[in-house]
């Protein structure tokens, strides 16, 4: 009865490891499909979008009138006719020559790493040639990755300006803060309306509050009174309503986003833009807030220096390849073979049995990280080789406390199990608390080894009270057996 | 009589606990300096992905072994670290990245896998990039909040189970041996010229962790010693 209840367990950790280690295959249109959740790996080990930033170098052409005012229908002219009229062509630098130094290359490279830990980007890699200023992005390839690109390179650069004069009203140095908001669209209608709510700073405060004081829509009423001679001598009079309205234009990045007066005067220093309304369509609802938020992000770090644009947009596979990674993983196996020899050497039988309780726990372990979607990345994988070390010194405190016992028994089991889980936590009690302040870290190798310790430290809690308790005592059930590994009565 | 000879194995014990902390400290200081000496001159060796370095990309039209590539880099730049990197979804294209890549490797490699690929590859179509250095501060840096969160909540963990030791002696020794095992760390590395590279980070984390089980197990004995003394009295 003994030798079943060990031999069941046993093939059930057998099955278990032949599950993880080599699949579940099912034909599939002709194929082998492994049913088995794969592992899910992190940039070092699958590769990631790999952008260059280049400092833009172009040169814009602009025509301006005598007034030194923009001609916009003026390219098809000639020289002559240019000079004809009394244009004049200017040529403006996407970026100028005074912008273009170190400090302001370290202090874009810093908006991009501000940028990409608001979007949400957890492990990346930003490199910046001190000289050309090139700025060499790498990120995680998943389905933000795109939309992670659209919102790196754009400079941020905001200004309200005035409609009429384009005079800079405000710019990025008066805003706090931008958020998106949403919420009802109005009273009587349904659906969602999303905002771009933008904070200022006690400064720009002050400028919104001139700002919505000056830029308003205005009703002048002019009364004429006019008479009339002709027939009845009667003097009549007129009332005029005209409307004089004096307009911003607020540009995101020399884009017109809206060109506005104001109701009321603002005095609470924040800004809340439409960005879009949707009635029922999730779809289109997410849109805006993506686009809101990626509004948000680009104002909320300060707008860029210098003028930048996407170069380079490629995935770029990892140096590190599955062989390389096969070849790491077989060399750990191989250690826990030895170490599980040596276990048995010295513990025969009951070394035996606690070796295949060994191999069970990786296996399930590796399961658990298959579907928890733990990222497996370099740090992770030394994080499995940690685990794979404590669960040995745990078997191996367990059975030599048990081979120092005069007699094996319930009572000894008992004790021994109790005393190794105290001695074992108590020593990593540190290592559980860093394990767990590293799993809500938003930094995916640090978080990644977290939670694979997370999951191997559980597991060994927990597999070793029921699986590793569970063998020992059935192979001490039949009476106990003092040291020398005879029975006793 | 025998309280006396108790006393002068406890006293032989203790002695020979001192020369071998003596011989201890000794061996830290003589890593830490000879580290502190070579960062300073030599400074780090760092990894070709954290070193400035230039790259080539050739669109090889078809899937191909990173070995083979591996092979006619070594055959063209003898002796060089090389990285080599698949392209995009298609992996048809090979990234390859030294830290110096001359015009004749250039036209070297170029010719190799015309060869062997059947490619028309012209060496002036291919620019040669220059990739900048990462910076070793922005290696670390991402690693500083959660080291110190955790450390934190350890330190007060510590500060609390053994308060029998004194707090402040306790939390201060865990302070200084956390950072002193990583100084030795690397000072090692230093001094044995191992890449700053991709183990580098796990390699810490790994030094940190088991520094915390060694300081744990270290205050533990202190706690039972010092809970057997006051069942003694």
């Amino acid at each position: 009865m003994k030798k079943i209840k060990i031999l069941t367990i046993i093939l059930g950790i057998v099955l278990i490891t032949m599950v993880a280690f080599f699949g579940v295959y099912v034909q599939k249109q002709n194929r082998m499909e492994d049913k088995v959740k794969d592992y899910s790996y992190a940039m070092d080990l699958k590769g990631g979008r790999n952008i260059r930033l280049t400092v833009d170098d172009t040169v814009d052409t602009v025509i301006k009138d005598a007034d030194g005012n923009e001609v916009t229908d003026a390219d098809s002219l000639t020289d002559e006719e240019l000079a004809e009229k009394g244009y004049t062509k200017e040529e403006t630098k996407a970026n100028s020559e005074e912008v273009l130094n170190e400090e302001n290359y370290l202090k874009s490279k810093e908006i991009v790493e501000k940028r990409l830990n608001e979007l949400g980007v957890d492990n990346y890699v930003v490199d910046i040639d001190e000289t050309s200023g090139d700025i060499l992005i790498e990120i995680p390839e998943n389905d933000n990755t795109d939309n992670v690109v659209s919102n790196i390179g754009t400079t941020g650069k905001f200004e309200i300006i005035d409609a009429d004069t384009e005079e800079v009203l405000m710019d990025n140095s008066d805003i706090k803060s931008a958020k998106v908001m949403y919420g009802a669209a109005s009273a009587t209608s349904s659906g969602t309306s999303v905002y771009l709510d933008i904070e200022f700073n006690k400064e720009g405060t002050g400028k919104l509050k001139d700002i919505s004081t000056t830029y308003v829509q205005t009703n002048t009423t002019n009364e004429t009174n006019t008479t009339n001679n002709t027939t009845t001598d009667e003097a009549t009079s007129s009332e005029e309503t005209e409307d004089t309205e004096k307009q911003i234009t607020m540009k995101i990045d020399d884009e017109e986003i809206m060109t506005t007066s104001f109701d009321e005067t603002i005095e609470t220093g924040r800004l809340s833009l439409s960005v879009g309304t949707a009635s029922t369509d999730a779809q289109t609802l997410q849109g805006y807030i993506n686009q809101a938020s990626s509004m948000a992000i680009v104002l909320d770090n300060g707008n860029m220096p210098i003028k930048y644009t996407v170069s380079e947009n490629k995935y770029i596979l990892s140096d590190i390849t599955q062989n390389e990674i096969n070849i790491i993983l077989y060399v750990i196996l191989a250690i826990a073979v030895l170490a599980l020899l040596v276990l048995i050497f010295r513990y025969k039988t009951m070394g035996i049995i606690n070796a295949f309780s060994y191999i069970g726990l990786v296996a399930l372990f590796l399961l658990i990280l298959r579907y928890t979607n733990v990222v497996i990345s370099i740090e992770s994988i030394f994080g499995i080789a940690v685990i794979l070390i404590l669960n040995y010194i745990f078997i191996n405190k367990l059975l030599s406390k048990l081979k120092k016992e005069e007699k094996v028994d319930k009572a000894t089991i008992s004790v021994a199990i109790k005393e190794t889980y105290k001695e074992f936590f108590i020593k990593i009690i540190p290592i559980i608390i860093a394990v767990i302040t590293f799993c809500f870290i938003r930094w995916e190798p640090i978080s990644s080894f977290g939670m694979v310790m997370f999951w191997g430290i559980l597991l060994i809690s927990l597999y070793n009270i029921s699986i590793t308790n569970l063998l020992v005592r059935i192979k001490e059930s039949k009476g106990g057996k003092n040291k020398n590994g005879k029975e006793t009565k | 009589m025998e309280k006396k000879q108790n006393n002068e194995e406890v006293k032989k014990e203790k002695n020979k606990m001192t020369k071998k902390s003596k011989i201890l400290i000794a061996i830290i200081a003589i890593i830490i300096i000879a580290g502190a000496i070579i960062t300073a001159t030599i400074g780090l060796n760092f990894d070709l992905r954290y070193k400035e370095s230039k790259k080539i990309e050739l669109y090889l039209q078809k899937d191909f072994n990173i070995s083979d590539i591996k092979q006619i880099t070594d055959e063209v730049m003898q002796g060089t670290e090389v990285v080599i990197q698949k392209v995009e979804v298609f992996e048809d294209t090979v990234s390859i990245r030294a830290q110096d890549i001359t015009d004749e490797q250039k036209q070297g490699i170029i010719d190799k896998v015309n060869e062997k690929y059947g490619t028309e590859i012209s060496k002036d179509d291919i620019e040669t990039e220059t990739i900048p250095n990462t910076r070793g501060r922005d290696i670390i840096k991402p690693y500083i909040l959660p080291f110190s969160i955790a450390t934190l909540i350890i330190l007060v963990y510590i500060a609390v189970r053994y308060r029998k030791l004194k707090v402040l002696k306790t939390v201060l020794k865990t302070i200084f041996i956390l950072i002193l095992s990583q100084v030795v760390l690397l000072s090692i590395m230093a001094i044995t010229r191992i890449p700053i590279g991709i183990v580098t980070i796990p390699l810490i984390i790994i030094v940190y962790l088991l520094t915390l089980i060694g300081i744990t197990t270290y205050f533990e004995k202190e706690l039972s010693k010092m809970k057997q003394k006051e069942a003694g009295e």
